[in-house]
């Protein structure tokens, strides 16, 4: 027995959310993109549409930009005035399971030394409604990293897609329970989701590896091609590093909290003008050990959910698979 | 013609001419990269097709690549210039890169659904056999002839910029609102551009802030204005930018404003002739100013 | 003055006018000294040379709420510097294309030569700018941008 919901059911449900929630789906933008916004009334969501998504969910949980706190002089005065992270609540519809799992690994990043209340609120007031994978491509790589098409790791409702006209509908937690309750009927209808993409490498011998390799030439000779445009920091969604700035003028100005990337030339540069990471191929070797060496040790997760993004986007068809199919030769060469 | 660029790259590694060819070919995923080679047993990887876009002379400035020694690189006709412009500016001695080019019938677009199409920089594009380069594979067959100003303005990116200023000033400054609000400052069109090759960008400098870093309306016309501003009468018209944009932002329309001033009023085209003095170093006491009161 | 009479709040442009220092500045400095009336809506910023200006400056000036902005220097052939006002005339050509192209309003951006002797023309062209501006309404396409993130 399952309880499914069908696509207008699913629409009207939005559409009562739209007035007093943040509703977040895909949606077709004017040049022809796939981006996950949040939606007006006029928007019409392609809830089956998040492949191609040229965004993540990551930016409604840590925006690319975001106000810390405003400053306004008076005379002598300044009167200092915090930002609130988020009035509203928020559901995002549509997201990949990669994607949702991306929540979780966070979580104990923005608890760490600094409890990040932007993040904090923001996962506190948000229901996540995934779609389960109903197809993958060559660069999908999530059950290299623990994944699944249908991993529940934090999402709060799981639907899959019928082929019909309705979604079935797993609810996981009690957020996803109450935004749910009474708008499901029973049936006998079971989703099904798409084979298991092949296993790319092995992180174990993946991590080995990277232990006893931070000099190897691999790490130039591998990424001579890459341009260091970041672009796969900013569509990752386990990518996090931020810059603080203040903007404005003496009068008025704001504390800001922007993404930033590791793979910019001038992200380790230091004021003495030295730069520990000045060469492409020691800012991806970072990146990679970040997310496989670094933040495992200290978190005990990997920070990679294989969702395939950086692959995708990359214009010279870099990214994080590539460089691990690479190492995983390497492992088996010896 | 695969065969012939090969050769030619082969030889150039045997002989020690290039320590580095950098060309095209096809990188672990299958799709096509830019690939480095610099053992000659290895020149066989290089392969050129109509899906050879993106323009390798952004490499030539970057000091990873200059750690390799003297290099080769295969280019097509618009990168070619992108080789003069940086002589002329003098950031390339003639022999510090040797220069393959490759004839090209145009590059197509494969992303999305549906039948390759013909990408819009090549649409407006007659001169495909390169032009101030060492070595040239495939020969003019590949030429068209060439459009007057008004053919071309119907075609591709030109034509794309001539329904841009039929709108009203309002609806421009509304479309360019709508794709300044995608931009995620990644500097993907910085990376990507050849000509881009600032040690430190302007944007980078924060003592004082120039443009502010954040990714908000300000910000981004801020960046994008100065970008393009800094590119007036040296873009190429390579697409690059355009191609990186993760946002899909037409940054070529941008470009093309300026680079369509510089020709159109200043007789000035970048990349086409060596020994070019760059357009906004320069002037002349001709220059016009009836727009000055 | 006319500024600080505005007790009605109606709307006074504000204009940033960006001026090389031995001509146009000069020319204010005359007018001024002959007791030439000009309105005060116009906040002049004092600059070595036009060649100077960096259109980023222009920017910024609509960036910070100015309704029109006003570029003014030697006449060519006069520049201090021999050439720094051919140099700006070549950028400012190029630049209001660019300009024209995003949507920015042109006809809010002037550009002047007003030499050290021509008070008399620099008091008439900014009583016409300040008019000019008035008509056309306050700049709210780029202020907006700064309000909306």
């Amino acid at each position: 027995m399952s309880q499914i919901i069908s696509s207008e059911q699913l629409l009207s449900l939005i559409r009562e959310l739209l007035p007093t929630k943040n509703v977040i789906a895909p949606v077709q933008t004017d040049n022809g993109q796939i981006y996950f916004q949040t939606l007006k009334e006029s928007d019409s969501p392609l809830l089956t549409e998040a492949m191609k998504a040229v965004n993540t969910i990551k930016e409604f949980f840590f925006p690319r930009h975001e106000v810390l706190y405003t400053f306004v002089r008076h005379g002598n005065d300044v009167d200092v005035i915090d930002s609130v992270p988020m009035e509203k609540e928020q559901v995002i519809f549509g997201c990949r399971p990669c994607e949702a799992a991306s929540l979780p690994i966070l979580d104990p990043l923005f608890a760490w030394d600094y409890q990040d209340r932007f993040f904090q609120i923001r996962r506190e007031k948000t229901t996540v409604v995934t779609l389960a994978c109903r197809e993958a491509d060559e660069h999908c790589f999530c059950s290299s990293v623990g994944g699944s098409p249908d991993n529940t790791s934090g999402s709060d409702v799981m639907l899959y897609d019928l082929g019909n006209g309705s979604f079935e509908v797993r609810v996981l937690t009690d957020k996803g329970k109450s935004l749910f309750a009474g708008k499901t009927s029973s049936s006998q209808e079971t989703g099904s989701v798409c084979d298991t993409p092949v296993q790319k490498f092995d992180v174990d011998a993946v991590q080995n590896w990277l232990k006893d390799n931070f000099k190897n030439p691999f790490w130039d000779e591998m990424t001579y091609r890459c341009v260091g445009c970041g672009v796969c920091t900013y569509i990752c969604p386990t990518c996090h590093c931020f810059d603080i700035v203040d903007e404005g003028s003496f009068q008025k100005g704001q504390r800001v909290k922007n993404w930033d990337s590791c793979q910019s030339a001038l992200f380790t540069l230091h004021a003495s003008g030295h730069n520990p990471r000045e060469t492409q191929g020691q800012r991806q070797r970072q990146r990679i050990m970040h997310k496989f060496s670094v933040y495992p040790e200290k978190f005990d997760r990997l920070l990679c959910t294989g969702c395939g993004n950086c692959t995708r986007q990359c214009r010279t068809s870099l990214g994080i698979r590539p460089l691990l199919e690479a190492i995983q030769k390497k492992t088996e060469e010896n | 013609m695969e065969k012939q660029l090969r050769e030619t790259a082969k030889k150039l590694l045997q002989e020690g001419t290039v320590q580095v060819v950098i060309g095209y070919g096809r990188v672990e995923t299958g799709g096509i990269g830019a690939i480095f080679v610099t053992n000659p047993d290895n020149a066989d990887n290089l392969v050129w097709n109509q899906e050879c876009s993106q323009n390798l002379v952004t490499y030539l400035t970057r000091k990873e690549i200059r750690k390799l020694g003297k290099a080769a690189i295969v280019v097509k006709a618009c990168d070619a210039r992108a080789v003069v412009v940086l002589k002329n500016e003098s950031q390339l001695e003639n022999n510090d890169v040797v220069v393959i080019g490759v004839a090209c019938p145009g590059i197509l677009n494969h992303r999305g659904s549906g039948d390759p199409v013909l990408q819009a920089r090549c649409e407006t594009c007659t001169e495909r056999l390169p032009k101030n380069v060492d070595f040239v594979i495939g020969d003019e067959s590949v030429n068209l002839p060439p459009l007057s100003v008004e053919q071309r303005s119907r075609k591709g990116n030109y034509a794309k910029l001539a329904k841009l200023m039929a709108m009203t000033q309002e609806e421009r400054f509304r479309f360019w609102k709508d794709e300044f609000s995608r931009c995620i400052r990644c500097y993907a069109c910085r990376q990507s551009c050849p000509l881009c090759y600032c040690n430190q960008c302007v944007v980078d400098k924060n003592r004082p802030v120039r443009i502010d870093t954040s990714a908000t309306l300000k910000g981004n016309f801020a960046w994008n204005i100065l970008r393009a501003f800094h590119l007036a009468g040296r873009c190429i018209g390579c697409g690059a930018c355009s191609e990186a944009c993760p946002a899909g932002i037409e940054l070529d329309l941008l470009n093309l404003t300026l680079s369509q001033v510089s020709e159109l009023e200043f007789h000035h085209f970048s990349g086409q002739e060596p020994g070019t003095a760059p357009l906004i170093g320069t002037y002349s006491e001709g220059d016009k100013e009836d727009f000055i009161q | 003055m006319a500024l600080e009479n505005n007790t009605d709040n109606h709307f006074e442009p504000k204009i940033i006018a960006f001026v090389c220092n031995w001509c146009t500045y000069l020319g204010a400095d005359l007018a001024g000294t002959n007791r030439l009336e000009y309105p005060a809506n116009i906040r002049i910023i004092r600059l070595p040379c036009t060649g100077r200006i960096d259109f980023n400056l222009i920017v910024k000036a609509f960036e910070v709420g100015a309704d029109a902005v006003l570029v003014s220097g030697c006449h060519p052939g006069d520049c201090h510097y021999t050439a720094g006002n051919y140099h700006a005339r070549r950028r400012w050509i190029l630049f209001r294309e660019l300009l024209n192209t995003l949507g920015i309003d042109t006809r809010r951006i002037h550009f002047s030569w007003i030499s050290a002797a021509e008070g008399a023309k620099f008091q008439k062209f900014v009583t016409k700018i300040v008019e000019d501006t008035r008509a056309l309404g306050p700049y709210t396409d780029y202020k907006q941008l700064m309000i909306d993130n």
